[in-house]
């Protein structure tokens, strides 16, 4: 009995003494001993590279089925053009330094989850090397750019030299969550809800007012709980991302599993449903903890002391009251690379803007955030250009940044090209905000309303226009 | 007349000794991890150091809490600052320093959500 007493005293002292890591247990513990990079990942899941090698996440273009005219092209990132940071390949991956050596870009490539190849057409050994399997599905993974032995650059996790440290994080294996996604999706457009708008480092904790779903004293949804997928494919692009890799799964709230048709108590505000979208009441505004980038005029640019490089002209904002656009599911995306611009009647390229009107059935009201850039193109074909994003943070040369890119990615050598101004509407799903903090029914319906109804199609507020007539 | 100077003087020098020790922790207090971590740490841990070079995101979370609870005083002990006067490493760090210090490890390990180097 004594000894068996002393065992167990050494036993839980034993327990008290060893690393803390080793106390602890991973989904992957049992599984391999070493990570050796993408290889230990495929000698399991090889199906479930494959399958991730076709997929929007990887190759930055699938099916835009929501795109008016794509008919069966695989449209995306990849080969179109946007107004953030333009197009990726021409800034795919490298360091670029300012004159104190400070690395002031690292390319696209950065939010890809490759390890730093261009995703392929075609499937190969080295294409599925290339995935990197733990961005997304370990917690605790960070990767950085290291130099190639063989020249060029990689992503490489930090822990690369310590084995005991990658071999826990590469363990702690599990779906994405909210986290995981937001480490990219919260940074898109090169900083902090710089591009949408909607979507903050703020929500991987944050309370009800914030984000009445993804709040972790609430709901505390992960991003996928929405965002379903199914063989890497995953549902909902929202109104301005192109490809769409999972066409007859929409996401929307009025689903039966989540809020169905009639969510509220009141008679009148059911009514609403029928033609107003929820978001446009329950995401009074956006941008909530940090500003967002509303205005970006790459043909005005500066040299930034705080940033310690060039940078565009921008304007960002903070607590941003969407704008109310009709919306029926299809979207005008005018940035196809090698394709005439296209200009609404402003003489702004449309780069996304919501194919809807009240005199369609299928259309409802949505929030939006209207985001303006200024974008090189082509002056003779009217294309739109890319911008060699790293050489310009460096150099400050505008032309020459735009020049090499277009030869990068066009192969046309010293384009002429002009500046005109951009139009992007983007559609706004996240935030969203408790019901007590939602717009009533003056913020829409009075003389200082939140809403342009012109743009709406309507002459003023419709609901005045019933009332004096019934007078 | 003599005893109250005296006690005076006794009352100024007290007082005079109370302001500097709360000026000295309150200038302690501002002092942060990572200031500490790069004053009494990277002297000896910087780029190739043969030491080993160590930032925050050189180890996992779990690694620094080991080493701050169990190897810290074992492997620094004998260890001298010539920074500071030559004095023990572990004298030197009081043990709200090391606070401070492992604190700013931890948060910004390898897995933590922003891993940092230390500047």
């Amino acid at each position: 009995m004594t000894l068996k007493r002393i065992a167990l005293a050494a036993c839980a002292l034993a327990l008290v003494a060893a690393p803390a890591s080793a106390r602890k247990t991973y989904s992957h513990q049992k599984y391999f001993e070493h990570y050796e990079g993408t290889k230990t990942c495929l000698k399991c899941h090889k199906k479930q590279a494959r399958s991730f090698f076709h997929s929007q996440h990887y190759q930055w273009k699938a099916t835009a089925s929501n795109v008016v005219g794509a008919k069966d092209r695989k449209l995306g990132k990849i080969n179109m053009i946007n107004d953030f940071c333009t197009n990726p390949l021409p800034t795919w991956i490298g360091e670029w330094k300012n004159k104190d050596g400070k690395i002031v870009e690292e390319g696209c490539s950065k939010c890809h989850t490759g390890r730093g190849i261009v995703p392929a057409e075609t499937i190969s050994d080295e294409q599925l090397e290339n995935i990197d399997c733990l961005i997304c599905h370990a917690s605790g993974y960070r990767r950085n750019i290291y130099e190639k032995e063989g020249g060029g650059y990689e992503w490489k996790p930090i822990l690369w030299k310590n084995t005991v440290g990658l071999d826990s994080v590469s363990k702690r294996i599990s779906l994405p969550t909210r986290t995981m996604c937001l480490r990219c999706h919260a940074g898109s457009g090169g900083g902090p809800n710089f591009k949408r708008g909607d979507l903050e480092y703020k929500q991987t904790e944050c309370d009800a007012d914030f984000d009445v779903h993804m709040a972790k004293d609430g709901n505390d949804m992960q991003c996928i709980d929405c965002h379903q997928g199914e063989d890497h494919k995953i549902a909902g692009p929202g109104a301005d991302i192109a490809g769409n890799e999972m066409p007859d799964k929409n996401i929307l709230c009025n689903n039966d599993d989540c809020h169905g048709n009639e969510p509220h108590e009141q008679k009148i505000l059911n009514m609403h449903t029928r033609r107003v979208f929820c978001t446009a009441c329950h995401i009074p505004v956006f941008a909530k903890d940090n500003p967002t980038n509303m205005v970006r005029d790459w043909s005005k640019g500066h040299y930034s002391e705080k940033k310690g490089k060039y940078t565009y002209t921008a304007k960002f904002e903070k607590d941003v009251t969407p704008v109310l656009r009709w919306w029926n599911g299809k979207t005008t995306i005018m940035q196809v690379a090698g394709e005439p611009v296209k200009k609404d009647e402003k003489g702004e390229i449309m780069v996304a803007v919501p194919v809807g009107s009240k005199d369609d059935p299928n259309s409802k009201i949505f929030a939006f955030k209207e985001y303006h850039a200024v974008m090189p193109v082509l002056k003779d074909r009217q294309w739109i250009l890319p911008i060699l994003t790293g050489d310009f943070y460096v150099t400050g040369d505008m032309d020459a940044a735009v020049k090499k890119a277009t030869e990068k990615f066009y192969g046309i050598k010293d384009a002429q090209f002009e500046w005109a101004p951009t139009i992007h509407y983007m559609g706004l799903f996240h935030e969203v905000s408790p019901a007590s903090k939602a717009v009533g029914c003056l913020g829409c319906h009075s003389s200082g309303s939140r809403i342009d109804w012109k743009a709406l199609g309507y002459e003023g507020d419709p609901m005045m226009a019933l009332l004096q007539k019934s007078h | 007349m003599r005893l109250t100077g005296k006690i005076a003087t006794v009352i100024v020098a007290g007082l005079a000794v109370i302001a500097m020790t709360s000026m000295a922790s309150a200038k302690d207090k501002k002092v942060d991890g990572r200031t500490l971590f790069r004053e009494h740490c990277k002297v000896c841990h910087g780029p190739d150091s043969p030491n080993g070079e160590y930032t925050p995101m050189t180890l996992i979370q779990d690694q620094w809490e080991d080493f701050f609870d169990n190897n810290y005083v074992n492997t620094h002990k004998d260890v001298v600052d010539a920074k500071h006067g030559n004095k023990k490493v572990t004298d030197v760090i009081t043990p709200e320093m090391l606070k401070k210090i492992k604190k700013f490890a931890v948060d910004h390990a390898a897995d933590s959500e922003h891993p940092m180097t230390c500047g």
